[in-house]
């Protein structure tokens, strides 16, 4: 495994584009985790078209660098600003606002840029050493196993993300509405097509990751109001804090890097709860949880170490079952397919190579984070000025060059619109969007195999629960709806009580 | 009824039409089982997907109702106190009030927005990148800045959006071998 890890960074370190692309990435990905009101997965969407010309190795560097860079930026406006520039970045304001405040906000940026490093490095090298692992594992998987698989990861995120179960799931059977558009797997049937030659391929991913994210972001910000913030005055010397800040965090570190890694392997729920989780368990577990929101490091490096780890948790069921965790991993999957691989268990065979150069690849973009955001914070902080008046339209007509690449036609591009929409109204409706983008992205995997596995039972699809790894999911996704339903049900009856 | 639980009915309502018009459609779709059925067929998924829509549909709207039922209960007995129907006086509503909500919900500069993407996919081939992207840029640019900052941006955005895309087209056909269209100036 290290071997090949090491093969991986000889292949990044003797390809100077594959370096520079990786520099590149990291720094759009900070520039885009700082700015209010765009999001990594923008900037991923953005900078995908950049990648068709690149190799599959160089390429897939640049997306999974914008990834970490993006996940890392927020920490800038939710100090400066006290804004989180990403959800991931929230409970970072609690504490970096207030020490900003008291004229440290040099201290408050080298400490969160510091736990970030870790965070990242804590989950990646957790990502390294468990995903040929699972993969081996998962190369076993038959239909069954897989098809309860995906009945578990859509049942997962419709609970766990939005604020009823009930609108979850209905997104996620949406998702997989728009799935079903097209030939049928197994038997290639055409399927909603309305007799257009166009639908028959069905929506493209990308469209609709795109039209979800990206687009929906533009319009929803187009048609709010701007506010203007006024960012807040820094000084910082060497890394911004002292040895005496960090004394006594080893636990802390830890203990939210292991946070955020394991709710970054769940499916739809990445940085954007694992810091506030990370934070309210840093708070509980301290001495002094009276001192929190006032300023002290312990907030800061709770959030900043689980967001951060949550990059290698949500690799983790990407790399080995092709199950994206978060919106950024829905992109990078579409990126994989893009460059002709397929994540899943046979990735680490068929691919293994590109695998570790992405692996190598990230460990550098890490590395490159942590230096862009300590040498460059000065510029970083003037781009966090530019106005979206200018911004805004650029990130679409960038979007639009990657929707129309794909096929080299327009009805791609009215995807964008379509799915630009969708995502801004299921937005106003309340409507979570992780599960219409998984729905829409395992339907196929859902399919395949439920039909397989009738066929290789004779129809009989209690098989099911003989074999134990799907037996187990199937268990898993039950519970996991139960707990919510019970969760849900349980506040309304605490108050009809009262 | 209130805002939220209109909404609420409003998508409950949205899936059910929307799950209705799904499972019709999806027996439209033609079926092969050349070695007879030991499973599914390719009208299966659909119709599974359709009535779990329908089911789930079902009940949020009658979850919606009860709710709504419950809520309203507690505020008549509330009102009974409170509020003469007999003194209440009816006020029509000022003018524009209706524009005002609709606008309040899709605000205008989303609609300009949406339609200068149409416009601006609509005439991607015919007219070419360069020239729709200019286009774009200078029409969405312009309708994002605030009023009373027009005429001190007007010269940037220019300048902005036609070096912009003559840029991307050059870095892009050039540089990342990728087609964008030449459209009329080609």
């Amino acid at each position: 495994m290290f071997g090949m890890l090491l093969e991986g960074f000889g292949a990044v370190f003797t390809d100077p584009l594959s370096i520079i692309m990786i520099f590149i990435g990291t720094t759009v990905g900070i520039v885009f985790g700082a700015l209010p009101g765009l999001t990594t997965v923008a900037g991923l969407s953005m900078f995908l078209p950049i990648t068709y010309a690149m190799s599959s190795g160089t390429g897939l560097s640049m997306l999974t660098a914008i990834y970490i860079g993006g996940m890392s930026g927020g920490l800038i406006s939710a100090i400066l600003l006290n804004i989180p520039g990403t959800p991931s970045s929230i409970a970072t304001c609690f504490d970096g606002s207030p020490m900003a405040k008291n004229g440290q906000a040099g201290r408050a940026l080298g400490l969160a840029v510091f736990a970030s490093l870790i965070g990242t490095a804590i989950s990646l090298l957790v990502m390294v050493v468990l995903s040929p692992t699972l993969a081996n594992l998962t190369i076993k998987f038959g239909p069954w196993e897989y098809f309860s698989v995906t009945v578990f990861a859509l049942t997962l995120i419709s609970s766990l993300t939005g604020k009823s179960i009930v609108k979850g799931l209905l997104s996620a059977l949406f998702g997989m509405m728009f799935a079903t558009v097209g030939l049928s797997p197994i038997d290639s049937a055409k399927r909603f097509t309305f007799g257009s030659l166009q639908l028959t391929s069905g929506f493209n991913l990308l469209a609709v990751l795109v039209g979800l994210y990206a687009i929906s972001e533009v319009l929803s910000t187009a048609g709010s109001e701007q506010q203007k913030a006024q960012v807040r005055e820094y000084k910082m010397r060497g890394l911004g804090f002292t040895l005496k800040d960090i004394k006594g965090q080893g636990i802390n570190f830890v203990r939210s890097s292991l946070i955020g890694l394991g709710i970054g392997i769940l499916p739809g729920i990445g940085g954007s709860t694992s810091n506030i989780i990370a934070y309210s368990v840093a708070k509980t577990s301290s001495k002094h949880p009276e001192k929190f929101g006032t300023g002290i490091p312990d907030g800061i490096i709770a959030s900043e170490a689980s967001n951060n780890a949550s990059i290698g948790g949500a690799m983790i069921p990407l790399l080995t079952l092709g199950i994206p965790g978060d919106g950024a991993t829905a992109i990078l999957l579409g990126g994989f397919m893009l460059h002709g691989m397929q994540p899943g268990p046979l990735l680490f065979q068929s691919n293994g190579a590109t695998v570790y150069q992405i692996f190598a690849s990230m460990i550098l973009s890490m590395i490159v984070m942590a230096l862009v955001m300590y040498l460059g914070m000065r510029v970083i902080v003037k781009i966090l000025k530019v106005p979206a008046n200018i911004l805004l339209p650029l990130i679409v007509v960038l979007c639009a060059i990657g929707a129309y690449a794909l096929n080299n036609r327009v009805f791609d591009m009215w995807g964008l619109i379509l799915f630009g929409v969708i995502g801004l109204a299921m937005s106003k409706a309340g409507i979570p969007a992780p599960p219409f983008i998984l729905g829409f992205i395992l339907e196929s995997a859902f399919e395949t195999n439920l039909r397989r596995g009738l066929e290789y039972s004779n129809g009989n699809f209690l098989e099911v629960f003989t074999r134990p790894i799907s037996a187990t999911f199937l268990v898993l996704a039950i519970v996991s709806l139960a707990a919510t339903l019970y969760k849900q049900y349980k506040p309304k009856k605490a108050t009809s009580e009262e | 009824m209130n805002k939220a639980n209109k909404k609420e009915l409003g998508v409950g309502i949205f899936f059910a039409v929307l799950s209705i018009f799904y499972i019709a459609e999806s027996r439209n779709v033609s079926t092969f089982t050349p070695f007879g059925n030991r499973g599914l067929d390719s009208q299966s998924i659909p119709a599974m997907i359709g009535w779990l829509s329908i089911a789930l549909s079902a009940i949020l709207i009658v979850s919606t109702i009860l709710k709504d039922r419950k809520e309203r209960k507690g505020s008549v007995e509330q009102q009974e106190q409170i509020c003469d129907p007999d003194q209440v006086a009816c006020i029509d509503p000022p003018k524009g009030a209706k524009l005002q909500g609709i606008l309040q919900v899709v605000p205008l500069k989303l609609m300009l927005s949406l339609l200068f993407l149409f416009f601006y996919f609509l005439f991607y081939q015919r007219i070419g990148f360069i020239l729709s992207s200019i286009f774009y840029l200078l029409s969405q640019s312009f309708l994002l800045t605030e009023k009373g900052k027009r005429k001190k941006w007007a010269l940037f955005i220019i300048l902005f959006s036609i070096g912009v895309s003559v840029l991307i087209y050059f870095i892009f056909t050039r540089y990342f071998t990728l087609f964008l269209p030449r459209g009329i100036l080609g």
